[in-house]
């Protein structure tokens, strides 16, 4: 029971980096309404513009490096997005060509970080934690800090989305843009803005990511990113609170099926959840009328 | 044999197998409009069972693998292309009736990843992270082949089978079968309201293409002897990707032209440059972004590609006196069809 509630802590840290992420890529899909496929890559772009910053000449506390780092990748989003991705889809009807874009995308990105960075395992430059007893949990205090980020980030989300003027207009995109348009919302400035926003997380979730694993290699954002297609696919693809739902879903799942199961493959359980969605409620938990 | 020679060989190898790969995915996005990208895990199947079916067992070898029959060559590709299929059967029952495109190249992309995370942790599969190695190669003990005389030998063989395979992937696209899945591609909702059951065709798609991508796997584990999972990342599948955009979607000859450009010039021959001392590896993730880069360009200048698919023309034509069926079709036309479409988009 006692390794129960260990797995239990661990499957809320995981939870944690996948609502981040999970949101992260469900905001931007809900208003371009799009994959982007190269999620996994702009995570560890992220995690390691905080490294640069890190360990690099600056030299500054993680915490601050990470806001450098995700604000950084924000920025590169939004370039991206304007000189790359928004062209192919205005261009393009079908979104075949976006989607194999942004898949070149990820590619692109993959090897930009394997050039600069190199390819051997990196790790923050952080002092070294001593583990904290909570109740049954076993966590460090990093893994604390990790976790109250998230929740606070996923709040933040939800008064931003209910009650200001942006997280409304981005509703209204997200349900019907030609309608949002026509009715004066500014779809262009709230595209940019999303996407801001979504490489903002992209590059919070692959340094948390960093930092709760204690290790980052170019591809670790990449190989992560089938365990947050399956977070959104289980909440309901386009809906940020399923994708909220489906992050502490599969954090849980993973880590707790670690007691039982080799945990090399705990990640795998990921996928079989996905797979038992598509069987069962193909939709997803929280399904939005036409997004599946 | 010079070195340069076995270069040549080598390149011919690469050339024809990726014609083979790119046939493969070509029938699923090309043809039928399947995002599918987990192309290189169908691959990777097809290479690893090839092998371990041709390799004897594994007890005294030092690897730990399944199978392991001494399956002579022939078969044993023919082996490692179905069992592709079958694979292919399973994801597509589960995936392909209820998800729109982006969904289904999302649980395939995440498919890729686990195929690759199982096949690089499992051991007693197939010899987790290490791979295959020592896989014999075909017929190298009936017609005395040293290591030498092997490689033109089976860029010979390779060339053969690609050959067979563009005959029948050629009988393929022109026959209804490939009339309505380009039907498909152009738009699902249309042919479906034609009668056409686009779950069965996007199905059938599927499983074709499948055992193209393992008949281009098996090849590859038989030619170099050895198949790791360093060897099918998932970001390998953008090349086959790339190689049909920049040869022409829809068109098989473009395939060789793709091949040739991008995985004989772009990922192969830069593999024979010298690497820069103070920075290894630094040409291959140049190449990589060269590749990416290449296919972007492709797409917004030339999306058609270098040789562009054929518009068939059916027998009708505007001189044509229409029947009385297709002059109703014509005059009704526009208004109601663009209806369907719309519907069947969502």
């Amino acid at each position: 029971m006692q390794q129960f509630w260990l797995a239990f802590g661990f499957g809320l840290v995981t939870a944690s980096v996948l609502a981040i992420s999970a949101v992260g890529l469900s905001l931007q899909f809900g208003i371009t309404n799009y994959i982007n496929f190269a999620y996994g890559d702009f995570m560890a772009l992220g995690a390691f513009l905080t490294l640069e910053v890190n360990s690099g000449f600056l030299h500054l506390n993680i915490w601050f490096a990470m806001v450098g780092g995700s604000l950084g990748m924000g920025v590169l989003a939004v370039l991206i997005n304007r000189f790359l991705l928004s062209p192919f889809a205005r261009r393009f009807d079908k979104t075949f060509y976006v989607l194999i874009v942004t898949f070149g995308l990820s590619l692109i990105i993959l090897n930009v970080i394997y050039a600069i960075w190199g390819a051997n395992v990196r790790a923050y430059n952080m002092p070294i934690e001593q583990v904290l007893h909570i109740g049954p949990f076993l966590l460090t205090r990093n893994q604390l800090i990790v976790m109250a980020i998230s929740l606070s980030l996923m709040v933040l989300v939800h008064i931003m989305l209910k009650t200001t003027r942006l997280g409304k207009s981005m509703r209204a995109m997200s349900d019907n843009t030609t309608l949002a348009m026509t009715s004066g919302i500014d779809t262009k400035r709230i595209t940019t803005i999303t996407w801001f926003l979504s490489g903002t997380m992209a590059g919070l979730a692959g340094t948390v990511l960093g930092i709760t694993e204690g290790n980052l290699t170019p591809a670790s954002g990449e190989l992560f990113l089938f365990v947050i297609f399956a977070a959104v696919i289980v909440g309901g693809v386009g809906s940020i609170y399923g994708a909220m739902a489906g992050a502490v879903l599969i954090g849980l799942a993973t880590e707790i099926s670690a007691v039982f199961i080799n945990p090399s493959y705990k990640l795998d359980v990921a996928f079989v959840l996905l797979i038992l969605t598509l069987l069962f409620r193909p939709s997803g938990l929280f399904a939005r009328p036409g997004k599946a | 044999m010079s070195a340069f020679w076995y270069y040549v060989f080598t390149l011919l190898f690469f050339l024809f197998d990726y014609f083979i790969l790119a046939m493969g995915l070509n029938i699923q996005y090309g043809e039928t409009g399947i995002l599918n990208f987990a192309y290189i895990g169908f691959v990777a199947i097809g290479a690893y069972v090839t092998g371990a079916v041709s390799m004897p067992d594994s007890a005294g070898t030092g690897q730990h693998y399944i199978l392991g029959l001494n399956i002579p060559f022939p078969i044993n590709l023919i082996i490692g292309g179905l069992t592709a299929s079958a694979l292919a059967l399973i994801v597509a029952l589960i995936s392909l009736r209820r998800l729109r495109t982006d969904y289904l190249a999302m649980v395939l992309i995440s498919l890729s990843l686990v195929l690759y995370d199982i096949c690089n942790n499992f051991v007693p599969l197939f010899n987790g992270a290490d791979g295959l190695y020592n896989v014999p190669e075909p017929m190298a003990g009936v017609l005395k082949l040293t290591t030498n005389s092997f490689v033109p030998f089976f860029a010979g063989v390779a060339g053969v089978v690609a050959l067979i395979m563009w005959f029948l992937m050629s009988r393929i696209t022109r026959s209804p079968l490939g009339r309505t899945f380009r039907a498909i591609r152009d738009d699902a909702g249309v042919a479906s309201a034609l009668g056409k059951g686009v779950f069965r065709y996007q199905l059938t798609s599927m499983l074709i293409g499948s055992f193209y991508a393992g008949v281009g796997g098996g090849l590859i584990i038989q030619f170099g002897g050895s198949f790791n999972p360093s060897a099918w990342l998932p970001g390998e599948t953008f090349v086959i990707f790339a190689v049909i955009i920049v040869g022409g979607v829809g068109n098989n000859i473009g395939m060789i032209a793709g091949s040739l450009l991008v995985e004989t010039l772009l990922v192969h021959l830069p593999a024979f440059l010298p690497s820069i001392p103070s920075h290894p590896g630094l040409i291959e993730y140049v190449d990589a972004m060269v590749i990416g880069i290449l296919l972007m360009v492709m797409l917004w200048f030339r999306p058609q590609g270098m040789i562009p698919e054929r518009i068939r023309r059916s027998p009708i034509s505007a001189s044509t006196p229409l029947s009385s069926v297709t002059a109703v079709a014509a005059r009704a036309g526009a208004e109601p069809l663009s209806t369907v479409e719309e519907g069947g988009a969502s």
